[in-house]
């Protein structure tokens, strides 16, 4: 009975893989553009300046207090009634990559400010600039804080990727969609899906656990 | 660096410098010279702002009003490069603010490399150098976490004079440290003050002023209540408040 709807869905299969390779596709380039992004946010978040800092601060809050579907329909559907025209996949990659950099400002704030004022002090005294102070003193340091929450973000992004399938792009879930409307068994269906998005995650969430229990050995540095 | 008409200034002059926390006057109308290669020693109850005082010098505070002019360039004149200055100031931290995740060589080695821009062969050489100066050749590749405070302070040190500066100073350097750790980094400050580097410690190390220091200067409540010779301060403290307060420190 499995069997015979396993065999109906292999059909399937080059779909799935499709769908597949969009998630991973949008996710990791996503995930790259807001690292970058998230990593410059932070950095300002906490520079001193009260006025850049709380305009991001205002802008994260916005972002994470709004559903993440509502931000996908803004981006899609009500942007080009002011002119701007995106394609699906563009505006999947816009929305994904705003909301990745949101949460990412958040943990990297965190991480920095995590960093005894001491050290900055030490920095200061020693005469290096502003750049040298974040990239050789406080970066490192704050990396340890930053990295074991920044990796378990990365699940829950490629996890909220998934709504991208809301605006027609083919990503896995959106594949789910299409196939259960042939092969009427919704459970094994979606059983698959959800396989497609563990096997991507796993190795994320085994990373994150092996970089907790490192942070604990490094000297105050924490390498992948 | 002095031009001729500042000629007369010390190394480091607060003139009628003052500060405030908020309501809290932390330094009342200071006003004090400090000559190229003297070493002053600064005393006094806690909260009386001797540590305020030093860190305005490297500009880790800042002044509400008042001058305050170091090796001829005047603190928060837009003429005068903060960074710059900062460079020819080296400042050892009560709790030693190592970067924890550099061995002791590249904490040495960072701001020389970064900052003065030496070839980092060079900055090594030199680094490991200090580090023997200070009786820490064999530790140049610990990191800081497997260094005892005294040495962990001794790495301080060394890292300031990579940067070979013209002033040291010192927030006092042995208050977080065990009692038998604190000689091995005194003698090490006091090869630094006898080379004739210009020295502004604040300590109650009473033998080390004794030794080192030209001038004590005793604050109290933010202002500078007594100054002179190590030997008149000790022997023949001025005010009841230098009394009550050496009395306090010299019961053991």
């Amino acid at each position: 009975m499995i069997w015979q709807q396993l065999q109906s869905l292999a059909g399937s299969y080059p779909l799935a893989l499709r769908g597949l390779g969009m998630t991973v596709m949008l996710s990791l380039i996503s995930l790259v553009l807001g690292t970058a992004l998230g990593f410059g946010l932070g950095i300002l978040r906490t520079g001193g300046n009260r006025l850049i800092s709380s305009v991001i601060g205002a802008w994260v809050d916005l972002i994470r207090g709004t559903p993440f579907l509502v931000q996908i329909f803004l981006i899609f559907f009500i942007l080009p009634e002011f002119g701007i025209e995106l394609g699906a996949f563009t505006a999947g990659i816009i929305a994904l990559t705003n909301l990745a950099a949101c949460f990412i400002c958040e943990i990297v704030a965190a991480g920095i400010r995590s960093v005894p004022t001491g050290q900055v002090e030490a920095a200061l005294a020693s005469g290096l600039s502003r750049w040298q102070r974040m990239r050789q003193v406080v970066l490192p340091q704050a990396m340890r804080i930053v990295l074991p929450p920044l990796v378990g973000q990365y699940v829950l992004l490629i996890k909220d990727s998934s709504v991208v399938s809301a605006i027609g792009l083919t990503d896995l879930t959106r594949v789910g969609w299409l196939v259960v409307q042939r092969v009427p068994n919704g459970l094994l269906v979606f059983f698959l899906v959800g396989v497609g998005y563990f096997i991507v995650c796993y190795p994320l969430i085994m990373l994150a656990r092996r970089l907790e229990r490192r942070m604990g050995q490094a000297h105050g540095e924490v390498q992948l | 660096m002095s031009t001729p008409s500042q000629a007369k200034t010390g190394m480091i002059d607060f003139r009628g410098v003052n500060k405030w926390f908020g309501p809290l006057n932390v330094l009342k109308d200071i006003t004090l010279s400090v000559e190229p290669r003297e070493v002053v020693v600064v005393c006094g109850p806690s909260g009386s702002g001797k540590s305020t005082l030093i860190r305005c010098i490297n500009g880790l505070e800042t002044i509400k009003d008042g001058d305050l002019i170091v090796d001829g360039q005047r603190l928060g004149d837009p003429a005068t490069n903060m960074t710059l200055l900062r460079t020819e100031i080296g400042f050892v931290f009560q709790s030693f603010n190592l970067y924890p995740h550099k061995t002791a060589l590249e904490n040495v080695t960072l701001a020389p490399i970064h900052v003065r821009k030496i070839p980092r062969a060079e900055a090594e050489q030199a680094g490991r150098d200090l580090l023997a100066k200070v009786g820490l050749a064999d530790k140049v590749n610990a990191y800081p976490s497997q260094l005892s405070g005294g040495q962990q302070q001794r790495v301080a040190i060394a890292r300031c004079l990579g940067m070979r500066p013209k002033i040291m100073l010192f927030d006092e350097p042995t208050s977080a440290l065990d009692p038998e750790m604190i000689s091995e980094v005194l003698d090490v400050m006091v090869a630094v003050a006898e080379e004739g580097m210009t020295m502004m410690v604040v300590t109650h190390e009473m033998g080390f002023a004794r030794k080192v220091a030209q001038r004590v200067v005793f604050m109290d409540a933010g202002a500078i209540v007594e100054s002179g010779t190590p030997e008149a301060f000790f022997s023949a403290p001025k005010t009841d408040r230098s009394r009550a307060f050496l009395s306090k420190i010299l019961r053991h």
